[in-house]
């Protein structure tokens, strides 16, 4: 007896000096890290980390699918995708020739698209002319390009690690270098997002047809989700393909590109953060040097749609040859809103390891599935978003069975207060996994610029925690019984034709 | 006056020369920026300690962090165990850390690590199995405690490999729903071949097959202290912790080392080989044969070739089939390597339907191209600068330097084998690439797979020779179970097969049989609790049957007429799959009542195999076997009675005891059963009312008009 109370005793000191351990660490991170803002209204964050010769980079750009307009479903993707293109030096033989060649491409697409769509009296024979003009202006301008001259100098350079990814809520670009090319790095990606040139968009725009066949079409979650976020948003952008509709993704026009660049790549959506063996009054200067020669501009208007409060359940069905699958969403509000950690605990509380509730009800208990989770920020969190369960059947189970035993789950949520043991055990783990995430430069510099964008400080990545620490039993009930009802829910389901007959499992 | 203008100019010059360099330098074109040599760096290297046991261990410092992470790898793989019980290292790596140890169970391990943030995993892999785990610095002890508790002690708990296997049967079932996944493992297949340790594939029956015995022989053959190498990385004195691992791994006693036979490629014939899968718009494909070793004497300039070949944004099937053509989002590929095996070369990418053709002619022009032209200077500089430009990222972190070494360790290379790259690198000259590409692609050996919807290719894959299909339908559980051969027929079996029909109302009676109808509840126990089901059969033998279920979802009706099955329940109509319709003509050809009139068919055979206990009966166990049919029969000697029927299914052996036996139109029946599959409970039956050959209305085993 006595020697339980004493490894109690000892457990509880132990975990206690864990938050003190932490608060040293935001501070040494302080000392670190250096935020300042251009006269053209680019942030820049610097932490110097010099723990190897080299460091990593994450360019922010506030703009997402979430910013398309009606008809240009996945261009800012697209964009992000023209970003590796080049500029007006690199990947051109001759700039003026090639832009006066584009300026065709464009010219000759329009007429193209404009005869092509008619709704009615379309000419077919024009319509294979204007394709033909408009084709033969590519192949001219096609003369002048250096293919791929940018991301060759990155490579050669003895960059790692290039890539770029859009969401809905925002775009983001990054690599690593070597830390003697920070001035390479500092022209590379300035004269990216000063003198981006719509070089070979149309070719591009194949690619990321086949990006959409790879993700969407040729994957039956990806048809399912979809489909499902569709239904489950009938007026945010949230609703809207992130890879683009098929008819939008082939009739954008590098124009309309080039338009979306204009509007939302500007200094003041930007936030560019640097992690690594640097020292910040070096990347300071040279920050300043290039991309403080990209013009100022206005920070664009937030967009104005809120999805309507739902009054009804949706359901999404997708009778398809693979095996079922169980997803079910419902409206939440966005990460800015002041339950955000009681979401973050929810979910933690569904979905981690194998003491989670999804894992221990579905898996290891009810063994109808052999994965399961709930999670929030889907498909983006910026604006009110979905608090999303899904469950993988084993052979022979259905998605009744998993909406069931989810909804059971649910349910005690609602009914009963999370144990006190359960509690800490999500905000241990909270503090633990932020400390995991603080251990490579490009995860920093990508936690860094994100936290900075969204709330206008890096020091939110640590306030998330505290946040977490904060929230109560009475918390995770309120909020649960709020969100996770009836008429405010989605629920997809991929209703398989060809059931597996693989064993039940289970018994040996 | 002139000394004055000139040191005024000076100064502005001066001035202006400052406020360049200092607040404003002037943005230059990336020709002309300067690259100052990088510092000298020489990453940390890890401290290696060999203890007499045979451990080999390598301690990390790195103080950044509050965090400790350790892993220890083990000899002995996937490639190691038998092909009848592949998917055996995979359950084992599962079920080592979720079946627990002697004195704590999987789950009381997850709350004690959990409520820590800390986690144990093990993993098993195609050469090695592994056991991690990763903490605050503070919780390093109580953590790497369960882990020597794993090493020492693990239970591999029965129900956690039941978990193990349903999720590995899950993955089965779904693995052609993902036309990239069936792309990647059939290309490995056609590679090494397709029953190659590399490269074969888990099946049901190869899981069903293995049991916990399995688990526990592995452990006990494999982990030892001198087939383990232990790396840790983190916050924590070396001294200190290397006496903290003497401690708790010094103990353990050398075992057997374990080695691996050598493992032949037995790739397949060079062709096209075709999958056919029609809900995807886009074709995966890839072109494969066998790779080389790490070491290789060609292993460096393969690295330039693969780089400047299909690596990376500027590679030539990047630029020229993506960036060119837009006929792909991914492509790529090169020659592989492996440490202490071959890899392959495999060139992999997707493209709609339409441009299938298009795209694989695309790659062979990129073959060709690369084997007969010339590389320029340009292009070689291109890919080794690439290389040994980023090659500092090869070490840029502690965590990496130790991983290196402890594969290096594993594997046997020497302990400098990177240092080497970056000079060989460096050597490597256009004419080896060409001749690297030559002597290492070759085109006359590559297996060209195309997992796609033919209907929509732009040609037919006729165009490259005779084109293979593979069938990757999932083999049904059961199916490699062309069981041995049955027990050899006897007078004794043919003698205790008539005592049994005797009892049961005699041949003529049974022969005579045509048809039954039974009333009957089914309690049947789930994962879900116990259900009480109304059940009502009719069947008419030997191939019709209609099942129709009272269930608390509503009413279930399964139709197997012929070779054609269909289920509706709630108005929705569904054909059943193959299986379960083979299933259902099975079930109706095996009942004691059919079975009993076959007594003296010369298709059949009966063999006494045992002895049972059934209840408080001594019974003889009838081994029955003909068209297709084979079943266990417990048959009391003295008074003939049929007591228990056993059947194998891939869920273990499904038994039927019977009682209640009651007389119905003279042949003598039960009334009762209970359920067992694999030796648990799964139900029971009892028979409301049985009529033997009654009027039956045919058209209930047709299919309704949807």
């Amino acid at each position: 007896m006595r020697k339980t109370l004493m490894v109690m005793a000892l457990a509880t000191l132990l975990l206690s000096t864990a938050p003190a351990m932490f608060a040293q660490d935001i501070a040494s991170f302080e000392k670190r890290i250096k935020v300042e803002t251009l006269d053209n209204g680019l942030t820049l964050i610097v932490m110097e980390r010099p723990e190897a010769p080299v460091f990593s980079f994450f360019i922010h750009v506030d703009a997402g699918s979430s910013q398309e307009l009606a008809g240009q479903s996945g261009l800012a993707h697209m964009f992000e995708h023209m970003a590796f293109k080049g500029t007006d030096v690199i990947g051109t033989t001759n700039y003026a020739e090639e832009k006066k060649a584009l300026e065709k491409v464009e010219s000759t697409y329009r007429a193209y698209e404009l005869e092509r769509r008619k709704l009615a009296g379309r000419d077919d024979t024009k319509v294979a002319a204007l394709e033909k003009a408009w084709k033969d202006s590519i192949a001219e301008a096609d003369k002048f390009v250096v293919k791929n001259e940018f991301g060759e100098i990155v490579d050669r350079e003895g960059g790692v690690g290039l890539n770029a990814f859009t969401s809905n809520d925002e775009t983001g670009y990054f690599y690593s270098f070597p830390a003697n090319r920070i001035e390479v790095w500092a022209y590379l990606e300035s004269e990216r997002f000063l003198k981006p040139v719509m070089r070979e968009f149309y070719k591009e725009r194949d690619v990321v047809f086949e990006e959409r066949r790879m993700r969407i079409e040729s994957n039956p979650i990806g048809r399912l989700v979809e489909q499902f976020l569709a239904a489950a948003f009938t007026a945010h952008p949230y609703g809207r393909s992130g890879v683009g509709w098929p008819s939008d993704l082939s009739s954008y026009s590098a124009s309309d590109a080039k338009l979306f660049f204009d509007q939302h790549y500007v200094p003041s959506n930007m936030v560019v953060a640097v992690v690594g063996d640097v020292k910040a009054a070096e990347v300071s200067a040279l920050v300043k040097t290039y991309f403080g020669r990209i013009p100022k501009s206005p920070k664009p208007e937030p967009i104005r749609t809120v999805e309507p409060q739902q009054n009804s359940e949706r359901t999404v069905v997708i009778k398809d040859p693979a095996q079922p699958f169980y997803i079910e969403g419902y409206h939440r509000p966005s990460t800015f809103d002041k339950d955000d950690a009681v979401y973050a605990v929810i979910s933690d509380l569904m979905t981690s390891g194998r003491t989670s509730r999804l894992y221990r009800s579905l898996v290891r208990d009810k063994k109808i599935a052999a994965a399961a989770a709930g999670f929030s920020g889907f498909p983006g969190e910026k604006y009110p978003n979905l608090f999303a369960f899904y469950a993988v059947p084993t052979p022979g189970h259905t998605p009744a069975e998993m909406q069931a035993a989810i909804r059971e789950d649910i349910e005690k949520l609602k009914t009963a207060d999370v144990t006190a043991d359960d509690l800490n055990m999500v905000k241990t783990r909270a503090k633990a996994n932020l400390i995991r995430g603080l251990a490579n430069n490009q995860g920093l510099a990508i936690q860094l610029a994100t936290a900075q964008d969204r709330f206008g400080d890096w020091r939110e990545v640590f306030r998330q925690v505290d946040a977490i620490d904060k929230v109560t039993a009475a918390d995770v009930r309120r909020v649960a019984n709020a969100t996770f009802v009836e008429s405010n829910r989605t629920v997809g389901i991929v209703e398989s034709t060809k059931m597996a007959t693989a064993p039940a499992g289970g018994q040996e | 006056m002139k000394p004055v203008k000139l040191l005024s100019t000076a100064l502005a010059f001066v001035l202006a020369l400052g406020v360049s360099g200092s607040v404003l330098a002037q943005a230059k074109d990336w020709k002309e920026i300067k690259k100052p040599a990088l510092r000298p760096f020489k990453m940390q290297q890890p401290m290696r300690v060999a203890l007499p046991n045979g451990t080999v261990i390598f301690l990390q410092e790195d103080h950044e962090l509050p965090l400790v992470n350790g892993y220890i790898v083990i000899r002995g793989g996937s490639r190691d165990e038998a092909a009848e019980k592949t998917g055996l290292v995979d359950l084992y790596g599962e079920v080592w850390r979720t079946g627990g140890t002697k004195t704590k169970t999987g789950d009381e391990l997850d709350d004690f690590l959990e409520a820590r943030a800390a986690k144990v995993e093990t993993g098993g892999d195609a050469d090695s199995t592994t056991i991690s785990w990763n903490s605050l610095k503070g919780d390093f002890d109580s953590t790497f405690a369960v882990v020597v508790d794993l090493i020492r002690n693990p239970e591999f708990r029965d129900d956690k490999l039941g978990i193990a296997k349903s999720q590995m049967n899950t993955g089965i079932a779904r693995r052609n729903d993902d036309p990239m996944g069936i792309a990647s493992r059939e290309a490995t297949r056609l590679g090494y071949g397709k029953d190659n340790p590399y490269a074969r594939i888990a099946e049901y029956d190869t899981v069903s097959a293995v049991t916990r015995d399995d688990l526990v022989a592995w452990h006990k053959k494999y982990v030892h202290p001198n087939n383990m190498i232990v790396g840790i990385v983190g916050d924590f004195d070396a001294r200190a912790m290397e006496q903290k691992l003497r401690k708790a791994l010094g103990a353990l006693p050398k075992g057997p080392q374990a080695t691996t036979a050598k493992i032949a490629m037995s790739p397949a014939k060079p062709g096209v080989y075709f999958v056919k899968k029609d809900d995807v718009t886009q074709s995966n494909i890839r072109m494969v044969h066998a790779g080389v070793r790490k070491d290789d004497p060609d292993y460096y300039t393969l690295q330039v070739m693969n780089e400047l070949f299909g690596g990376g944004f500027s590679a030539r099937l990047f630029t020229n089939i993506r960036t060119k053509k837009g006929l792909a989002y991914s492509v790529g590929g090169g020659v592989g390597s492996q440490y202490d095996h071959q890899g392959l070369f495999t060139l992999q990418m997707s493209t709609k339907s339409g441009s299938t053709v298009a795209a694989v002619d695309a790659l062979y022009e990129e073959i060709d191209k690369l084997q007969n032209e010339p590389i320029s200077d340009v292009e070689m500089r291109r890919a080794k600068d690439s290389i040994l430009n980023s090659f500092i990222f090869q070490y840029d972190s502690k965590q990496k330097v130790l991983n290196q070494q402890l594969m290096l360790e594993y594997f046997g290379y020497p302990k400098d084998f990177l240092e080497k790259y970056q000079a060989a690198v460096e050597g490597v000259t256009a004419a080896q690439v060409s001749a690297a590409a030559k002597k290492h692609i070759r085109k006359g050996d590559i297996a060209v797979l195309v997992v796609g919807k033919d209907a929509d290719f732009d040609a037919p894959l006729s165009k490259y020779g005779t084109v293979t299909p593979i069938d990757v339908t999932i083999p049904d559980p059961g199916a490699s179970k062309a069981p041995a051969a049955p027990a050899a027929g006897s007078a004794e079996g043919k003698a205790l097969m008539m005592k049994a029909v005797e009892a049961m109302g005699g041949n003529a009676k049974l022969a005579g049989l045509k048809s039954y109808r039974m009333v009957s509840t089914l309690n049947v126990k789930g994962p879900m609790g116990e259900m009480a089901l109304d059940a009502d059969e009719t069947t008419i033998f030997p191939d019709r049957q209609r099942q129709v279920l009272k269930t608390p979802m509503g009413e279930m009706t399964m139709v197997v007429s012929g070779n054609a099955g269909f289920m509706s329940m709630a108005g929705n109509l569904r054909d059943l799959p193959g299986s379960q319709t083979k299933g259902m003509l099975d079930s109706i050809r095996d009942t004691p009542m059919w079975l009993g009139g076959r007594a003296s068919d010369p298709a059949y055979t009966f063999a006494i195999t045992g002895d049972a206990k059934v209840g408080e009966v001594d019974t003889k166990i009838l081994e029955i076997s003909g068209d297709g049919i084979r079943v266990k029969w417990c048959i009391d000697p003295k008074s003939g009675d049929l007591l228990r029927t056993i059947k194998s299914s891939p869920q273990g052996e499904q038994i039927v005891d019977f009682s209640d036996f009651r007389d119905v139109s003279g042949i003598r029946l039960p009334f009762k059963g209970a359920l067992r599959t694999a030796n648990e409970d799964t139900g029971k039956f009892e028979v409301k009312s049985m009529e033997l050959n009654p009027q039956i209305d045919e058209s209930i085993f047709v299919k309704p008009a949807q």
